[in-house]
């Protein structure tokens, strides 16, 4: 043995250990069977902590991610020797799998069918029988390599409740007795709309997440970004696969302009938009290219239409509102919904003019849905700021700071209470 | 220069719940400090002891053989990094930053008795 620590490189990909940790758990599932989920997370989460325990002293081997599955599967191999349970054909069928994990990452091939098994995890995770709560917790775990607790900070809940939903939807999936196989026809395109609302979901609860808060909610954005990609990427894509990954990679090259040094929230026109992260929005593009192929309009088309006409425009002053209006036309007759009219009002006011903007505003006053919701008396706010009704404009600011809203939001409703005086 | 025995003990308990993401964030901060003593050059050696108990001997003539130590704490000895250091406050100093401490952990500090680096 080597007494120096081998001056290997010392610095792990991001995310590595949640990523990888999905990936076993999904290459596991494959070899044991659904089953056996359980087995497969414990000798993933054994296999992370004996690199823990090991790599401190010895350095971090050539091939991180090679050693992590060595050493899960081997684990995998031990226990199932050890229990009765798994069926001996299973057991002699895992040990008779060549050892190709150590040639990991320079395989090609091998990459492609570990992408094939998190896939195949993806689906299984959002079969329709599976509650939507369940769904989104399972891919977190299982897929995501998120751990319980930080499902938990992320979805603002608490530990036990998403232990339980996690045990209550293993449960499920072992009574529906559903297959690690892919589905096909009219079950794979359920499940593929059902795994890109997963996504979405993911993304957005990410997104809402404020600057300065748990770091742990902006990863939400990544994997499901990530997640996203690897479906749209995958052999079962669909146009709406890279309509969501062109809408969340133009609203996440966003995210570093979406606040300022101070913390402050920026407006999209008031945006620095040099801090756009180019290369997401090259991504946004490339897969924006890809979601026309197909013949039917849905709503993350649209969206995605939206956010690549403000990603398009070379400046705030650019922007082809009128473009704009007619997509939110569009999304208004394939999904209305009352956060969809007011967004629509904005771009009403920009082609328009604020007066019109107030009348096309004035049916949601009375929707249920949005009487919490701060941006509605906040968008009024600004309409009556531009038509130079401060009396009005300040009252429609101080309703808003009324509702819930994050610390910044409400410091940038203070400041806009500020300009009424 | 003398060298120093760093013996670092976990509680395995401390781990129990450890999410993948805070694991690689724990092996970073080890890769980081490991990395201070190399570069700064009083590195000397570094090795993991395995996880079984080990074997204890005892006694003369008749020497008996016994699993264990099974210590009183919930401890366990993980393993050891080898370090050069001017007295105990710079190795005490050069421990500090042993992640270890952040969780949980203890950092036995030994100095390797000066008669066998003089020899």
């Amino acid at each position: 043995m080597n007494d120096a620590v081998p001056a290997t490189a010392d610095v792990l990909v991001d995310h590595l250990f949640r990523s990888r940790a999905g990936q076993m758990v999904a290459y596991l599932t494959r070899l044991l069977g659904p089953e056996h989920l359980d087995l497969a997370e414990e000798v993933v989460q054994e296999a992370l902590l004996k690199a823990l325990q090991n790599w401190p002293y010895s350095g971090i081997p050539d091939n991180p991610a090679g050693w992590l599955f060595r050493v899960a599967r081997n684990a995998a191999l031990d226990a199932i020797r050890h229990r009765t349970v798994v069926r001996r054909d299973v057991a002699s069928y895992v040990s008779t799998k060549p050892d190709v994990e150590v040639a990991l990452l320079d395989d090609a091939a091998l990459e492609e069918q570990l992408r094939d098994d998190e896939l195949r995890m993806v689906l299984m995770c959002c079969h329709p029988a599976l509650s939507q709560d369940s769904r989104v917790a399972l891919s977190l775990k299982t897929v995501g390599g998120f751990s319980t607790r930080e499902i938990a900070r992320a979805f603002l809940s608490d530990e036990a409740t998403i232990a339980q939903r996690l045990v209550r939807a293993k449960r499920q999936m072992r009574e529906s007795a559903i297959a690690f196989e892919l589905p096909a026809g009219d079950e794979l395109a359920l499940r593929l709309d059902s795994a890109l609302e997963v996504i979405y979901l993911l993304f957005n609860e990410g997104y809402t997440a404020q600057s300065g808060e748990d770091l742990v909610r902006h990863d939400l954005c990544g994997e499901a970004l990530r997640l996203g990609r690897l479906l749209a990427t995958s052999s079962v894509s669909t146009p709406q696969a890279h309509a969501l990954v062109a809408l969340m990679a133009f609203q996440a090259a966003r995210l570093p302009a979406r606040v300022d040094a101070a913390g402050e929230l920026v407006l999209l026109e008031d945006q620095d938009r040099s801090l756009w992260d180019q290369k997401l929005v090259g991504l946004g593009f490339r897969h924006f290219g890809k979601c026309a192929e197909g013949t039917q309009m849905s709503t993350y088309h649209v969206q995605a239409a939206i956010a690549a006409v403000y990603a398009g425009a070379e400046q705030a002053g650019d922007i082809n509102w009128p473009a704009i209006l007619s997509l939110y036309d569009q999304l208004m007759e394939i999904s209305p919904s009352p956060v969809v009219a007011l967004n629509r009002a904005v771009a009403v006011s920009k082609v328009h003019g604020a007066q019109a903007a107030l009348v096309a505003l004035r049916p949601l006053v009375e929707d249920r849905t949005l009487r919490n919701y701060y941006l509605l008396p906040a968008v009024q706010g600004r309409l009556h700021l531009d038509l130079g009704d401060r009396e009005a404009a300040a009252d429609c600011f101080r309703r808003a700071l009324e509702r819930s809203c994050s610390g910044p939001e409400k410091r940038f409703l203070q400041r806009k209470l500020g300009e009424c005086m | 220069m003398p060298s120093f025995m760093l013996l670092l003990y976990d509680d395995p308990a401390n781990w129990a719940n450890i999410s993948p993401e805070d694991m690689q964030k724990a092996i970073e901060k080890y890769m980081a400090w490991g990395g201070k003593l190399r570069s700064s050059g009083v590195f000397l050696a570094s090795h993991k002891l395995a996880d079984d108990v080990g074997k204890v001997m005892r006694g003369k003539g008749q020497v008996r053989v016994t699993d264990g130590p099974y210590s009183e704490t919930k401890e366990v000895l993980g393993g050891y990094y080898l370090i050069k250091a001017a007295n105990y406050n710079e190795a005490v100093e050069l421990s500090r930053g042993c992640p270890s401490l952040e969780y949980g952990g203890t950092v036995e500090v030994r100095q390797v008795d000066p008669m066998m680096d003089a020899a």
